[in-house]
């Protein structure tokens, strides 16, 4: 799962060589090797790093409080959002909907790293969701439909529908 | 700025020895477990930091990270690559030895299932053969992790033997400012300092069984 990401990513970012990973241990966790000095360890260390190869900082950030954010929600896309138990998923749902209430971006009014690469993790739980879910969770299917219709960022994904438009009557506040 | 902690919580042990080693203004307070402080999180989560422009931050790892930024001190890849292996490694495995150790009082197993973890840690301080885990000065990183160690790794029952590892641990520890913090959060009582925060946690994930979606 993380290679195809670090994969897409490397494609958003308009990295012109693609880099190579291998995966160590049961979890397959991403190695890069690179030239200079010892190898990278992590999803999000990697991601980080290549942003940083694409001379993309303000993706993590422009000021040390939305840095802060950033790996914040980077830290929960992969300890939350991996090998999660199929009663969690109602937990995280409600807590991003009631989070993303105010905000366009994970990190407030800016694109970050943290927005494709949570897009990438959840979008399973967005796929298996019913029409009326997504009404449920209706801050965090804005935000999903905002980021998949980004420039550049839906690559190794299908699109997923969300209705614009309420056809269930709204009781969920 | 606020800083929100509770007694007994291993993770203020982080927040609070970061706070303590950057010397960042900020107002303290102490709340119980089942506080909610942040907003949205339907769990309660602490340590929790209020920043000045009203937002939340929950993660302990990316307080200290910004504690040490605001103090000028911004984390290297090789610090943030700690820090991920400690959210994502260490703290599962950390989370269960404590249940061990706490509430079912096998405190000999703790090694067992820290024994992964453990080594990762013991081999990377002896093949960099610096005092610290990123090199010559204390680190984000260093802090960290040893704030994650330190209910296990003072705790005298538990015996362990990294050489390496210890040597770092014990070099950490003497610094006057983890100390106090460690006082902070345990309040001498070692592990036994933990037991009312564990038991309000779900209990850990066993590697086997359950229904897990990857």
């Amino acid at each position: 799962m993380a290679l195809r990401e670090l994969s897409s990513l490397e494609k958003y970012l308009r990295l012109k060589k693609p880099n190579k990973y291998i995966t160590q241990g049961d979890k397959k966790v991403p190695v890069l090797q690179h030239n200079s000095g010892s190898p990278l360890v992590g999803l999000v260390t990697i991601a980080c790093h290549l942003v940083k190869e694409a001379k993309r900082p303000e993706l993590l950030g422009d000021s040390a409080e939305s840095r802060a954010m950033v790996q914040q929600w980077l830290e929960y896309t992969v300890t939350k959002l991996n090998g999660y138990r199929k009663e969690d998923i109602k937990t995280i749902l409600k807590d991003l909907n009631l989070y993303l209430q105010d905000k366009v971006y994970l990190a407030g009014n800016q694109f970050t790293l943290a927005d494709p690469l949570m897009y990438f993790r959840i979008h399973p739980i967005i796929l298996d969701l019913a029409v009326q879910e997504k009404e449920q969770y209706v801050n965090v299917t804005r935000w999903f439909d905002h980021i998949q219709h980004y420039p550049g960022v839906r690559h190794h994904l299908p699109p997923v529908v969300v209705l614009r438009n309420r056809i269930y009557p709204s009781t969920h506040h | 700025m606020e800083l929100f902690v509770s007694e007994g919580n291993p993770h203020c042990l982080k927040v609070l020895s970061a706070l303590e080693v950057t010397g960042v203004q900020c107002a303290v307070h102490y709340v119980n477990h089942e506080e909610r402080v942040v907003p949205f999180l339907s769990r309660p989560a602490l340590p929790a930091l209020l920043l000045p422009s009203g937002e939340y931050l929950f993660s302990p790892n990316a307080i200290c990270r910004y504690l040490f930024e605001v103090n000028g001190q911004e984390s290297s890849e090789h610090s943030n690559q700690w820090l991920e292996w400690d959210a994502t490694d260490l703290q599962p495995a950390l989370l269960q030895a404590l249940h061990v150790a706490v509430l079912q009082g096998k405190g000999s197993e703790v090694f067992q299932v820290l024994q992964g973890p453990v080594n990762v840690l013991d081999q990377s301080l002896s093949k960099g053969n610096l005092p610290y885990l990123t090199g010559e000065a204390v680190s984000v990183a260093d802090i960290v992790l040893w704030a994650a160690l330190y209910p296990v790794l003072s705790d005298s029952s538990l015996a362990l033997g990294k050489c390496q590892l210890v040597a770092w641990f014990d070099r950490v520890a003497a610094i006057h400012s983890c100390q106090s913090a460690a006082q902070k959060v345990l309040q001498g009582k070692g592990l036994q300092g933990l037991k009312s925060y564990l038991q309000r946690q779900p209990a850990p994930q066993s590697n086997e069984g359950g229904e897990c979606v990857v």
